[in-house]
């Protein structure tokens, strides 16, 4: 099986974007209203807000932005707000939506929206050619939910039931019903999971009388799978014969062009993680692009993911710091492994309560510590560099995706509501 | 009248015990009388209500069908109705005589089992299907598979099997994945039926070569999704089962030229899934009803399409899919579906409009002969 290229969104973006400033330049600002002209959902819109994260570090003031069919045409700061010159438009829907604060969509890189058990193949353990992409809901109510809060980017894995679950899709989180011209990145991970989750339901006793009589029922079993899986794909490549089922997919892992994505919640496994990636090297079979999803204890031995290069995707912040398989996480987890330079994303894991919203995570990450550029970068900036996908979103940039979040106040504070959000251009939530 | 009754009954079952031993599909000729139908009404299946016709029939087919005042020819036994008259419903997906014994839960994968063989003619379903004017059904594998198996068309008295391998009925259901079992995610039931129709060996092989439709299983609006684009990119014929929401992918329905069939609906079903009838066929998709009878009542079939109706669901279309439409996707509209020369004597006489509930059959014939009603 091929892994599929990636969708070359920039470049059809590109030629968009051309097609379309000729139309602004013939047209004036009589296109910005666009979208009026029947079913199809209004995507071009004229925002004013006070202060424009565009990305972290970088802030503009009252700043105009145009959209037109989705995409960022134009930022403009130092304007002045519209609607208090009394120019609002000729009605509402034509005329400028006015926020204190924007700040690019977020990405959530680990919100669970897989189908369940229908979404990971059982009958075996290491299925590395299975993709997300065959089993996704787009009708589930989950995806407006995360919509609405802001999130418009997402990463679909397989649900972590096996050792090796499939690849990940990332998608945004509105738009089309279509799946194709959702898909921001396909093939964006491998996703597999160590620790507890792949063996449970697997039985070491008893007459055989199904296929969960098998490996791994232990976490030394996981690990055991894990190497024989990445040590034959490795072979394979190294003489050229394709070896086990699925070799194509993982070698294009240790060949670094896919990143892998691994959960692993407690100090042991990620351990683990980090001890395959490094034996995957000494061997000379590659460089894995490590990240480890839900390592709640990152912070017990951060130094050898500062060594390894690994990337980490938290999860949920709980009351009691207690989280999933007993890992323990602090709430000055984020700014401990920020603080030493490992790329630190933020997620809300699945969890379906208010307060795991990703918008949620990251007030409570400022909480622990963490400052509002650096917690910015952890549900935008950072999730897409993790899974490449920094060059489509993530950030506010003309010609980027009009994928964005409008704020009452400041993002991320306590006192500030996200009052609006765009994917696309598609208004998911209505600041009026 | 109770021995040519009885002499009928005997007819079927020598029919039906010729077609079990020859399992020849169309081939064995059903023989009824030469006789006469003038009713009030007779809907012809395509839209046109002819008032006062006579429907002449001859060895078990239609052999002409007169306007009101035209001369009989000689030697017919007349029957006058005060009524209407049309043809035979066709349930498609249903599983009467077959008492559970239609598929095999150790397996996910049975695609060359055939559901002929769960044919039991003399069985009491049957008897209730034709009470309620059904004169054919496909036969269906239980649900719970990815392969079921292959449909049979047949005639619900008399015991004539219309037409086997009928299409390959496939499941990307949720209850086609079973924890136990692999397949047990989309991904591998796709992969699966994938690696099969490459194999081409026996039901997929003709699936693959185009000689034989599909029916996929698909309920929720995903699976519908995901069915509809695995049949685009295989290019399957055939219909998609299920799917009481499949109105609002009608789009892309269309452009895979697949058709729908869906599963009976009961009264209190969602308003939703009514008017999602209305938006297939405004879009041109074909479609018509499953039954799955005996769970189901036999007058479940009529209740759904005028349920539809209510909400929005034109009354052409509405019969058409119990009718001339469920033929052409049971692949049998060559014989049946329609009240016209030439098509199988499958006639009911019902005692005023059937897609007004209020009416009652009154009588059935299947291949020109009588199972159901008095003699009149």
């Amino acid at each position: 099986m091929r892994i599929q290229e990636s969708k070359d969104r920039t470049g059809r973006a590109l030629s968009r974007a051309a097609v379309c400033a000729a139309l602004l330049v013939a047209s004036g600002t009589q296109a910005l209203a666009g979208g009026s002209d029947g079913a199809a959902p209004k995507t071009s819109w004229k925002l004013f807000a006070k202060e424009v994260y565009t990305q972290p570090g970088e802030v503009l003031e009252n700043c105009l932005l145009l959209i037109q069919d989705g995409e960022i045409k134009a930022i403009a700061p130092g304007r002045s707000d519209p609607n208090e010159e009394g120019d609002p438009g000729k009605d509402g829907d034509d005329g400028v939506l006015s926020v204190a604060c924007l700040t690019a969509g977020m990405i959530d890189p680990s919100a669970g929206l897989n189908t369940g058990f229908a979404s990971v193949e059982q009958s075996e353990e290491v299925q590395p050619h299975r993709r997300a992409q065959d089993s996704l809901d787009l009708f589930d109510y989950r995806w407006d939910r995360q919509a609405r809060s802001g999130v418009t980017t997402t990463i679909v894995a397989p649900l972590d039931r096996n050792v090796i679950g499939g690849l990940a899709v990332a998608l945004k989180t509105a738009g089309s019903d279509v799946i194709e011209e959702r898909i921001v990145r396909a093939d964006v991970c491998m996703r597999g999971a160590i620790g507890k989750s792949p063996s449970d339901g697997n039985r070491p006793w008893g007459r055989p009388t199904d296929f969960y009589q098998r490996r791994p029922t232990t976490r030394m079993g996981v690990e055991w799978e894990w190497r024989k899986a990445f040590f034959d794909a490795g072979m394979a490549a190294g003489d050229g014969k394709p070896g086990s089922e699925g070799p194509d997919e993982l070698g294009e892992v240790l060949a670094g062009k896919i990143p892998l994505c691994i959960q692993a919640w407690a100090t042991q496994d990620i351990r683990t993680a980090i001890f395959l990636k490094e034996e995957m090297q000494a061997e000379g079979f590659g460089t894995i692009r490590l990240i480890v999803d839900a390592a709640a204890e990152a912070w017990k031995e951060p130094d050898m993911l500062v060594r390894s290069g690994t990337a980490v995707i938290l999860p949920p912040f709980t009351a009691g710091g207690r989280t999933e398989e007993s890992a323990f996480m602090p709430w000055n987890t984020p700014k401990t492994l920020v603080d030493l330079g490992v790329p630190v994303a933020l997620s809300s894991h699945g969890a379906k309560s208010a307060g795991a919203r990703l918008a949620n995570q990251a007030a409570f990450a400022m909480n622990g510590g963490l400052t509002l550029d650096e917690t910015l970068a952890a549900v935008t900036t950072a999730p897409a560099e993790m899974f490449g996908i920094g060059d489509q979103v993530g950030k506010i940039r003309t010609g980027g995706p009009a994928d964005l979040v409008l704020w009452n106040g400041t993002p991320f504070e306590a006192t500030s509501r996200i009052v609006g959000v765009l994917v696309d251009g598609n208004l998911v939530l209505d600041p009026r | 009248m109770l021995v040519k009754h009885f002499r009928g009954r005997l007819l079927g079952m020598a029919c039906a015990g010729l077609a079990l031993m020859t399992l020849q599909s169309a081939s064995v000729a059903a023989v009824g009388e030469s006789f006469a139908i003038t009713a009030e009404r007779v809907h012809v299946g395509d839209g046109t209500v002819l008032k006062g016709a006579t429907v002449v029939v001859n060895s078990g087919k239609i052999v002409a069908v007169l306007e009101a005042g035209a001369q009989l020819p000689d030697g017919l036994t007349p029957i006058e109705h005060d009524g209407d008259l049309s043809a035979g419903l066709i349930a498609l997906q249903d599983y009467s005589g077959a008492e559970d014994e239609n598929g095999d839960s150790t397996r996910a994968l049975l695609p060359d089992a055939d559901l002929v063989h769960a044919f039991q003619p003399m069985h009491s379903d049957y008897e209730r299907l034709v009470s309620e004017g059904i004169t054919s059904v496909v036969l269906a594998p239980a649900t719970g598979s990815v392969a079921g198996g292959l449909t049979a068309v047949v005639k619900t008295h008399g015991g004539r099997v219309l037409k086997r391998r009928a299409h390959l009925e496939l499941s990307l259901a949720m209850d086609a994945l079973k924890h136990d079992r692999y397949p047990t995610s989309y991904s591998g039931a796709l992969g699966e039926i994938e690696a099969r129709l490459e194999a081409g060996q026996g039901a997929f092989g003709d699936v693959q070569a185009g000689n034989l439709p599909v029916v996929i299983r698909a309920n929720g609006k995903h699976e519908v999704q995901r069915a509809v684009a695995f049949a685009k990119k295989h290019e399957l014929k055939g219909a998609i089962v299920g799917a009481s929401r499949s109105g609002e992918l009608a789009d892309s329905l269309k452009d895979a030229g697949l058709a729908v069939i869906y599963r009976p609906f009961t009264p209190g079903m969602e308003t939703r899934s009514l008017r999602s009838v209305a938006m297939l066929a405004d879009a041109g998709v074909l479609f018509g009803f499953g039954l799955e009878a005996p769970y189901r009542h036999p007058a479940s079939l009529r209740l759904a399409a005028a349920a539809c109706m209510r909400e929005g669901l034109d009354p052409t279309a509405a019969w058409r899919s119990l009718t001339a439409d469920a033929a052409r996707i049971a692949g049998v509209d060559a014989s049946t579906g329609l009240v016209a020369a030439g098509k199988d004597a499958d006639l009911v006489l019902w005692s005023a409009t059937p897609l007004d509930l209020g009416s009652s059959v009154v009588a059935v014939y299947v291949d020109g002969v009588r199972a159901y009603g008095e003699d009149q």
